[in-house]
C-alpha cells in the first residue's frame, strides 16, 4: 500500500516534468552549459589535453592520469552547475499543490504526508537523473581513450555522489516549496540556502580547528567532493542521509501544519 | 451516516464556526445552506479530514474524523469549492492517479474510472487535457475525482458556483443521479438549489445552525414569522423593557445602522416570536408613554434574513435561466 502509493505519486511527479515546457528549458540549457564545460576541460587552453601534451614535451608520460583528472574536475564544476539548477527543479514541488488547490485532494486521501513527499523526491531525483544521462556519453569518450583503464569504481562513486547532493539540496527545496504558495519564492529562498551552504563549506576549508572539521563534516559540498575523488566513507552517505531525511521530515511537518492552519 | 455534534473551529480570536451539529441518514442529499462566510467550506473541510476542529465531533460512518482520519478518507469522496485538478494532465490519467491514491484495487481501476467518466458524461472528454477543459467540464471532472473510488459519503463543496445556468442544471442533475447509493452533503449559497436536489436542509449563519428541515417545511415555517421597525420620538429609556414584555415579542433591539435619525430619534427593531401579531401592543404601549410614533412597519425575522440574503443571489442566476 505504501509502496504503491509512492509509486503513484512518484509516477505523477516525473510524468508532470516531462509535460513542463520549463523542465524542457532547464534541461536544454544545462546540456549546453555541461557540454561546453566538456569541451573546454578537455581541449580548452588551459585543458586537460594540452596539460598532457606539455608534459610529454618535458618527457613526463603516464604522469598525468586523464581520466581520473578529468573525472574530478567535470564533476566539481557539474556539481557547482546543479546547485544553480537544483532550486528550480524544486520550487514547484508543494506551491504548485497549493496553488492549485490539489494539496487539498493529496490532503484527503488515505495516503500519508510522508508518503507524498517520499513519492515527489524520487519523482524529482529521478529527472535529475535523466538530466545527467547524456554525461555518460562524454565520459565514454574520456575512458575508452584511458590508459590504464580507469576502475569502474570511481565514476560510479561520482554519479552516485552527485545524486545524494541534487537528493539533499532537493528535499530542503521541496520543504521550501512546501512552506509557500509561489514557487518564484520557494526557488528564491531554496537558492539562498544552496548560498548558505555553500558559505558553510568555504568557512570549512579556511577554518581550522574542531569548528573547521565540524563545519567539513557537515558541509554537503565537502562530502561530495570525497565522493568525487573515489573516497568511499560510510560517514560521507550518513550525511547525506541525515539531509534527505531532515527535507522530508520537516516538508511532512509542515504540510500537516499548513492544515491546521489553512 | 454523518452525525455532527459541537463541532466549533476557531481561528486565533475568529470563530469560523460554533457548536455545529446536524445528522445525514444514509442515501440522503443534505444541503448545507448559508451565505457567503457562514462556515460552510469550514464545516466541509473539517469533514472532510482536512481540518482539525477545535471542539466538538465529527463522525462519518461510525469513525471520528480526526481520530480515525486515514478510515474517514477511504469512505469520503470530496469535491473542494475549487475543483484539484493537475492541469496538464488528461481526464482519464487524472481519475486513474486518483483511484490509485484513493486506494483502489489495481484489478479494479479501470472499470471504476470508466464507471466515473461515464455517469459524469465525460466519454467524450478522457483523453483531453484538462487545462483545455471549459469550467463545466472542470467541475464535472472534479465530481468524478470526488465519486471514482465509489465513496458512500461524497461531500460537495459550493458544486454549482462559477457554472453557466446550462451548466449548473447539469451538475444538478448529476448530484442527484448519484443520491440512493451514495450520501451527500454539499453546501450552496443559493435557495432553490436546495430545494431543487436536496432531501434535506440545514441553514447556518454566522458560524451556527439557524434551522433543520425538509425544505418545503422550512418555507411554511418562515410565511408565520413576523417583526416591526419602530421609529420613536423622546426619551427612549425604560420603553425598551416594557416592549419585551408584552406577549409575542421576542427581542427588542436600537437600530443604530440609520445615522441620518435626529437626536431625539430612535430606531427599534421588534422581532416577534413564530405566528403572533402584537402590533397593536407595541403601538399602544409607546402612545401610552407619550412618546411619538413616527414610523412602524413589518419587517422579517433573522432567519428570513438570511434567506432574503440567499435569495438575491440566486435571483442573478434564475434572470439567467429565462
Amino acid at each position: 500500500m505504501i509502496i504503491s502509493n509512492t509509486i503513484a505519486v512518484f509516477k505523477k511527479e516525473l510524468q508532470g516534468y516531462f509535460t513542463s515546457p520549463l523542465a524542457y528549458i532547464i534541461t536544454a540549457v544545462f546540456w549546453l552549459i555541461s557540454g561546453l564545460f566538456f569541451v573546454e576541460l578537455l581541449l580548452g587552453q588551459e585543458g586537460i589535453i594540452k596539460q598532457v601534451n606539455a608534459g610529454e614535451q618535458l618527457g613526463l608520460t603516464g604522469s598525468i592520469d586523464v581520466a581520473y583528472i578529468f573525472l574530478n574536475s567535470f564533476f566539481a564544476v557539474m556539481g557547482s552547475l546543479s546547485l544553480f539548477i537544483l532550486p528550480i527543479l524544486s520550487m514547484g514541488l508543494y506551491s504548485e499543490e497549493r496553488k492549485r488547490g490539489t494539496l487539498e485532494l493529496l490532503a484527503t486521501s488515505p495516503i500519508s504526508n510522508w508518503v507524498v513527499a517520499l513519492g515527489k523526491l524520487l519523482g524529482v531525483v529521478a529527472f535529475f537523473i535523466v538530466m545527467i544521462l547524456p554525461w555518460l556519453f562524454y565520459e565514454a569518450i574520456v575512458f575508452s581513450a584511458a590508459s590504464p583503464p580507469i576502475s569502474p569504481a570511481v565514476p560510479l562513486l561520482a554519479h552516485l555522489g552527485l545524486i545524494l547532493l541534487a537528493a539533499a539540496i532537493l528535499s530542503l527545496g521541496m520543504f521550501v516549496s512546501s512552506l509557500t504558495e509561489s514557487s518564484i519564492f520557494a526557488a528564491i529562498i531554496t537558492f539562498a540556502l544552496v548560498l548558505l551552504l555553500w558559505i558553510v563549506d568555504l568557512i570549512a576549508q579556511n577554518v581550522g580547528g574542531i569548528i573547521g572539521e565540524v563545519l567539513k563534516h557537515i558541509s554537503l559540498l565537502e562530502n561530495y567532493n570525497n565522493l568525487v575523488q573515489g573516497i568511499f566513507d560510510t560517514s560521507n552517505l550518513v550525511v547525506f542521509a541525515s539531509y534527505i531525511f531532515l527535507g522530508l521530515f520537516l516538508t511532512a511537518q509542515s504540510v500537516e501544519t499548513t492544515r491546521f492552519t489553512s | 451516516m454523518i452525525e455532527v455534534e459541537h463541532l466549533s473551529k476557531t481561528y486565533g480570536s475568529t470563530t469560523a464556526i460554533e457548536d455545529i451539529y446536524f445528522s445525514v441518514e444514509k442515501g440522503e442529499i443534505i444541503g448545507f445552506l448559508g451565505p457567503n462566510g457562514a462556515g460552510k467550506t469550514t464545516t466541509m473541510r473539517i469533514l472532510a479530514g482536512y481540518l482539525p476542529a477545535t471542539a466538538g465531533t465529527a463522525k462519518i460512518a461510525g469513525y471520528d474524523v480526526h481520530k480515525q482520519s486515514m478510515q474517514v478518507r477511504r469512505r469520503v469522496g470530496y469535491l473542494p469549492e475549487n475543483p484539484p485538478l493537475y492541469p496538464e494532465m488528461t481526464v482519464e490519467s487524472f481519475l486513474h492517479f486518483v483511484a490509485k491514491i484513493k486506494g483502489v484495487r489495481k484489478g479494479d481501476r479501470v472499470a471504476k474510472v470508466d464507471s466515473a467518466i461515464q455517469r459524469c458524461q465525460l466519454v467524450e472528454r478522457r483523453t483531453d487535457i484538462i487545462r483545455k477543459l471549459s469550467k463545466g467540464y472542470r467541475q464535472r471532472v472534479g465530481i468524478a475525482q470526488a465519486i471514482v473510488h465509489e465513496p458512500p459519503v461524497i461531500i460537495l463543496d459550493e458544486p454549482t458556483v462559477g457554472l453557466d445556468p446550462r451548466q449548473i442544471i447539469e451538475v444538478r442533475n448529476l448530484i442527484k443521479s448519484l443520491a440512493g447509493e451514495h450520501t451527500i452533503i454539499l453546501s450552496t449559497h443559493i435557495l432553490p438549489e436546495v430545494s431543487m436536489t436536496c432531501d434535506r436542509v440545514t441553514i447556518v449563519n454566522r458560524g451556527k445552525v439557524v434551522a433543520t428541515n425538509t425544505p418545503s417545511l422550512l418555507m411554511e415555517q418562515l410565511k408565520g414569522s413576523s417583526g416591526y421597525e419602530v421609529e420613536i420620538e423622546g426619551d427612549r429609556e425604560n420603553i425598551i423593557d416594557l416592549l419585551q414584555k408584552i406577549s409575542g415579542v421576542s427581542t427588542v433591539e436600537i437600530d443604530r445602522t440609520k445615522c441620518n435619525l435626529q437626536p431625539n430619534r430612535t430606531l427599534l427593531q421588534i422581532n416577534c416570536t413564530t405566528e403572533t401579531e402584537p402590533g397593536k401592543e407595541i403601538a399602544a404601549t409607546i402612545v401610552e408613554r407619550g412618546l411619538g410614533l413616527l414610523e412602524m412597519r413589518r419587517t422579517s425575522l433573522s432567519l428570513e434574513d438570511v434567506f432574503l440574503q440567499l435569495t438575491t443571489e440566486e435571483s442573478t442566476v434564475d434572470e439567467e435561466n429565462n
